[in-house]
């Protein structure tokens, strides 16, 4: 592990990530926006600066899976490029909700390891499933995202996003989850809670109420 | 959810909520334990240092000892069927540990359970300089 971290296996910068998915910077942002692509950032006194770990970058590639909007994802090539918001709270609003397109990522992939890094090694996740409540650390959602498999048609909304300072809460609100333990069509509501933790929003925290169908 | 059965809930959450706030103006975490799940988190920064685990809180409320000046409001309680989230602001702190004046933004997050409202997690941020009417 400790390889992790040398020059060698970061890319600096987002001409670096660019070129190594073959792609153009414009997509290569979109995809962090949009698609929980896991680029990291370093924060700086007047503009922060991203990197992303190589083997995250691979991991997230393998494990990308063909959505129902891939065609007019592929379109918006041509659309300008989301430009960086300028107000504080704007930058948090999109850092956090980047942290929760990595969630989404996973979950629809069906691949625990996808979402990983959107949270915190110490959080944890509640909630009743079908009436039996659970408590416990949040390896339990990776083991049953995988075991559930792909769950390509969510539609995920975010209803609520509070920051204050450094710490956040988000209410998120699936509909059209389905998959080998999820079923089809099933609806959760979920309520994450984020800290701000070496310059990064993590989630610290699911908490989740599963509908009745 | 029907009006009257929403009010109920948003009852044994304040109550629940009350608990901790109770424990918390007289700096006994034995009041404020009983609102707490047996698997409840926290979270937030005490200055620099990242504090984790309910204990940290059960131990600096004891530490702290009476903060009879604190001002509770519930700003916002969001429930949705057998969880909600709550949002508390907590001015005038003090104690051993808070010093004065200081105030602190809660997100608690609760689990509903055959014994009532639990609080799963609580987050928070302190906001070590208080700069209100007073100032």
């Amino acid at each position: 592990m400790p390889e992790r971290n040398t020059p060698q296996k970061t890319l600096e910068s987002w001409k670096q990530i660019a070129a190594y998915l073959d792609r153009s910077e414009r997509t290569v942002r979109r995809w962090e926006a949009t698609e929980g692509l896991p680029v990291h950032r370093r924060e700086h006194e007047k503009q922060d600066t991203v990197f992303a770990y190589r083997h995250e970058i691979e991991a997230w590639s393998r494990l990308r899976t063909k959505t129902p909007n891939e065609n007019s994802i592929d379109e918006a090539e041509s659309l300008s490029p989301v430009k960086p918001a300028t107000n504080a709270y704007l930058t948090e609003h999109d850092a956090i909700t980047r942290t929760m397109h990595c969630y989404i990522a996973g979950a629809r992939a069906g691949n625990g390891d996808l979402m990983r890094p959107a949270f915190h090694p110490s959080a944890t996740i509640s909630g009743y499933c079908q009436g039996v409540e659970y408590s416990g650390p949040v390896e339990h959602v990776f083991q049953w995202v995988t075991a559930n498999g792909p769950a390509p048609n969510i539609n995920p909304r975010f209803a609520r996003i509070e920051i204050i300072e450094t710490i956040a809460v988000v209410h998120l609100e699936v509909q059209r989850w389905s998959g080998k333990l999820a079923g089809a069509n099933a609806r959760a509501s979920d309520v994450f809670t984020l800290l701000k933790w070496n310059g990064e929003w993590k989630i610290t925290h699911k908490l989740f109420h599963w509908h009745d169908q | 959810m029907t009006k009257s059965e929403y009010l109920t809930e948003y009852d044994g959450i304040v109550k629940t909520m009350q608990m901790y706030i109770d424990g918390s103006k007289q700096g006994k975490s034995e009041l404020m334990r009983p609102a707490f799940h047996p698997d409840a988190s926290f979270f937030g920064y005490a200055g620099e240092q990242l504090a984790i685990g309910t204990q940290f809180l059960f131990d600096w409320i004891d530490k702290n000892g009476p903060a009879p000046k604190i001002e509770p409001r519930i700003v916002s309680v969001d429930i949705l069927e057998s969880i909600a989230v709550v949002r508390l602001e907590v001015a005038g702190w003090s104690g051993n540990l808070a010093g004065s004046g200081v105030r602190m933004s809660d997100l608690f997050t609760l689990l509903k359970t055959p014994s009532g409202w639990k609080i799963i997690q609580k987050a928070f941020h302190w906001n070590a300089a208080e700069r209100g009417l007073a100032a």
